[in-house]
């Protein structure tokens, strides 16, 4: 059940001031909480998610497909113990699918009810739209987890897919996380939730709606970040072969490729040469397996033979300087 | 000018605590540069800025920069500018310091500035004055062209105009009613339609008690597609390269959403060039950002440049791509093929306009058009106003169902790079 104020008057609005209750004191202290989740994360960006909780406001995350930006909500919301609540973008994704929805069928149903027991308008109106017949989308149930007291992690993923209308709509939820539904009244959260937005700038998303978070890039990893991802993530990889997957895929992507591999194609690929029984990597083997790090055939054509060897000998003098 | 005020403010590598305000006042001017170098800042952010030194320990640089960073910068291709201005700012003044160095920062933007080729018949003082002032110019709003100069001016070569002939045409130009063709995208909107619109459905046959008499529908919304506009700026170009980039000009003023890019050698991004009020602060800011004005031409690699770093996010819900260029390129057509079928398929629909198209005497042989040719949905001229006005009753009419496109696909070698 959810507790909306009566219609017609608004709730006094809550004047949100970040989390001062914050349980967190320090930038380590995130650190060590996404270590504990196996989330290799450098100080920078632990510093952005520090902030973004110390001062209540949503966090904007950018960068290239596969480099963890989805997977940051999701371990934020475990380490946390709070409920995860995903909204993924679309184009065309409007209030009824982001917001709230009236479940309609029911609603018919009732009023052919109350027509029977010969109910007048008003009390028809007032009996249709009850909180019983509103399914709450992503957004509210947001809203509505904060407003009992919980502070939900809400994912807004891939904003850059939902068009500027929705943005539009999104600006106001997330300066004021209040919502009104006219039948209703207006729901407020008392602490904000956790927002992580997510883009792959597939293209811009408008300042307006960057000015209310924090900003964050997040690059592709560097080797010794990518070799503990890898180690962490995939416990039982031998130690040289994770060096010489890490060293080649960062040589990789020094290559000029339509669609550099991120680091959900390292750990794809580190899974697929164990299950191969793979100790080290091999011409052959890569020339066999090159499917799951490059996905444009153009990409996949660039690697002759001659290409791969010369990538791996980078590669392995690559994997022993950092030793 | 403040520099009194800042040398005894700088972040201490000793980690000294602060006192006063000159951290805050520091914040300030430091939030003033980033301003002042186009990055987004407004002061409700830097009182946020103030607010998160609060809560992190700002005798560590490092945590200070990451602070700043995360909230002061709002766009990647900011980052580098900020990590310079950082750089500079938050350091303990070496001797003979002078804001000059900050100033510098700024002038990066500036790099040389760039001569268009005037029209011919242009006086001497003219070509140095970078620019004629078409809409300032008292006598020319004056002079209104009667209808026999028209029908004369829109079948004269860009080329040979004088340089009132050129303001004229520009003038014509920018009345011609530019608009792209329409798409109808996945948001719905009250309207007849298939849809049954639920919401409306039951509101307005409340009054009925439910009996269900009107049945109110919704359709897809229509929106204008986004255009692209990838012109060449190479030697062989340079006689309208003036007119074209008023015409780019043009157009990013009068459609819906549109990115403009440059090439000859490499390609350059001058949507935010472009989208100035008047053409020509456009034309100046497109001059001192781009050096690579009247080079050579690789049409191959800067369409490759373009297909690899720009085409994700610029190509998407259906975009328009119209591609200026005489087709004379010295790159390999091998590449050039590849990556003109490879912006073929990633836009809707691709137009080349060629400048030669209706000159006497030319057909599209050489090497560059030959690659280019079996990849293009429609090839038209641009060389006078006529053809713009065919071309402006082409975007109306740009279909709402794709273009046919054979299958070249044997005329694209595939060989192992590297």
């Amino acid at each position: 059940m959810i507790n909306l104020s009566d219609g017609g008057t608004l709730c006094p609005r809550l004047v949100v001031k970040g989390y001062n209750n914050c349980m967190f004191e320090s930038v380590e202290q995130i650190q060590e909480l996404l270590a504990g989740q196996n989330y290799v994360a450098e100080r920078s960006l632990a510093t952005a998610i520090y902030l973004a909780l110390r001062l209540g406001k949503p966090l904007f995350l950018e960068g290239e497909a596969g480099v963890g930006k989805t997977e940051i909500a999701k371990v934020l919301s475990q380490s946390l113990d709070t409920q995860l609540i995903r909204l993924q973008c679309y184009e065309g994704l409007d209030v009824n699918s982001a917001l709230y929805e009236w479940n309609y069928a029911h609603q018919m149903l009732h009023l052919r009810l109350l027509e029977a027991s010969g109910a007048d308008r008003s009390e028809m109106e007032s009996n249709l739209f009850a909180p019983e017949f509103l399914q709450a989308r992503p957004l509210l149930q947001a809203v509505e987890v904060s407003a009992n007291g919980q502070t939900p992690v809400l994912l807004i993923d891939e904003i850059d897919r939902a068009d500027e209308e929705f943005e539009a709509f999104l600006l106001e939820l997330l300066s004021d996380f209040q919502v009104t539904i006219p039948e209703l009244g207006t729901l407020t959260a008392k602490t904000p939730p956790i927002v992580i937005v997510t883009s792959n700038r597939t293209r811009e998303v408008h300042d307006a709606l960057k000015r209310r978070c924090l900003y964050y890039w997040i690059e592709y990893p560097t080797f010794q970040k990518e070799l503990d991802i890898v180690r962490t993530k995939a416990p039982d990889v031998e130690p040289m072969l994770a060096r010489e997957i890490t060293a080649f895929i960062q040589e990789l992507r020094r290559m000029e490729l339509f669609k550099r591999p991120g680091v959900a194609e390292t750990l794809d690929w580190t899974a697929a040469l164990v299950a191969l029984d793979q100790q080290t990597l091999s011409p052959d083997i890569i020339a066999d397996t090159v499917g799951v790090i490059l996905k444009y055939q153009d990409d996949i054509e660039s690697m002759s033979p001659e290409a791969i060897a010369n990538l791996l000998d980078r590669a392995r003098i690559q994997a022993d300087i950092e030793r | 000018m403040h520099n009194h005020e800042r040398t005894n403010s700088y972040l201490g590598p000793d980690g000294a605590p602060y006192h006063g305000g000159h951290l805050l006042h520091n914040l300030i001017l430091f939030g003033r540069l980033c301003h002042a170098l186009g990055m987004d800042i407004t002061p409700n952010r830097m009182i946020e800025v103030s607010r998160a030194l609060e809560f992190i320990d700002v005798s560590k640089k490092q945590d200070v920069y990451h602070t700043l960073r995360t909230l002061m910068v709002t766009r990647k291709r900011d980052l580098e500018l900020f990590d310079e201005a950082f750089k500079h700012f938050w350091q303990k003044p070496a001797e003979g310091w002078t804001t000059l160095d900050l100033q510098s920062l700024g002038e990066k933007r500036h790099k040389k500035k760039t001569q268009f080729l005037p029209p011919p018949g242009a006086s001497p003082e003219n070509e140095h004055s970078p620019e004629p002032k078409p809409a300032a110019d008292p006598k020319l709003i004056a002079v209104v062209p009667t209808y026999s100069q028209q029908e004369a001016l829109r079948y004269k070569d860009f080329a040979e105009m004088t340089r009132e002939e050129m303001l004229m045409a520009q003038r014509i130009m920018e009345r011609l009613p530019w608009s792209l063709g329409r798409r109808t995208v996945r948001r719905m909107k009250p309207g007849k339609g298939a849809t049954l619109d639920m919401r409306r459905a039951l509101r307005e046959n409340m009054k009925h008690s439910g009996e269900i008499i009107n049945i109110p529908t919704r359709v897809r919304k229509i929106k204008p597609r986004p255009l692209v506009v990838i012109s060449d700026i190479s030697g062989s170009m340079e006689r309208y390269t003036r007119m074209l980039l008023h015409f780019t000009f043009t157009l990013a003023n009068s459609i819906y959403q549109v990115e403009a890019f440059v090439f000859s050698t490499n390609l350059s991004h001058i949507t935010r060039q472009i989208e100035r009020r008047s053409i020509d602060e456009a034309l100046t800011e497109v001059g001192n950002s781009v050096n690579s004005w009247g080079g050579g031409t690789n049409t191959g690699a800067s369409l490759h440049d373009f297909n690899y770093h720009w085409g994700r996010r610029v190509l998407g819900r259906g975009a328009v791509v119209i591609l200026i260029t005489d087709g004379w390129d010295r790159g390999e057509p091998d590449e050039l093929r590849k990556e003109m079928a490879r912006l073929q398929r990633n836009c809707y629909r691709l137009i080349w306009l060629n400048p030669l198209l209706e000159a006497p005497e030319y057909e599209p042989l050489t090497r560059g058009a030959q690659a280019m040719l079996p990849f293009v949905d429609d090839f038209l001229p641009i060389r006078n106003l006529a053809n713009l006005e065919t071309l402006v009753r082409k975007l109306w009419r740009v279909s709402w169902r794709r273009p046919e496109r054979p299958s070249y696909s044997h005329l694209i070698q595939t060989t192992g790079m590297d």
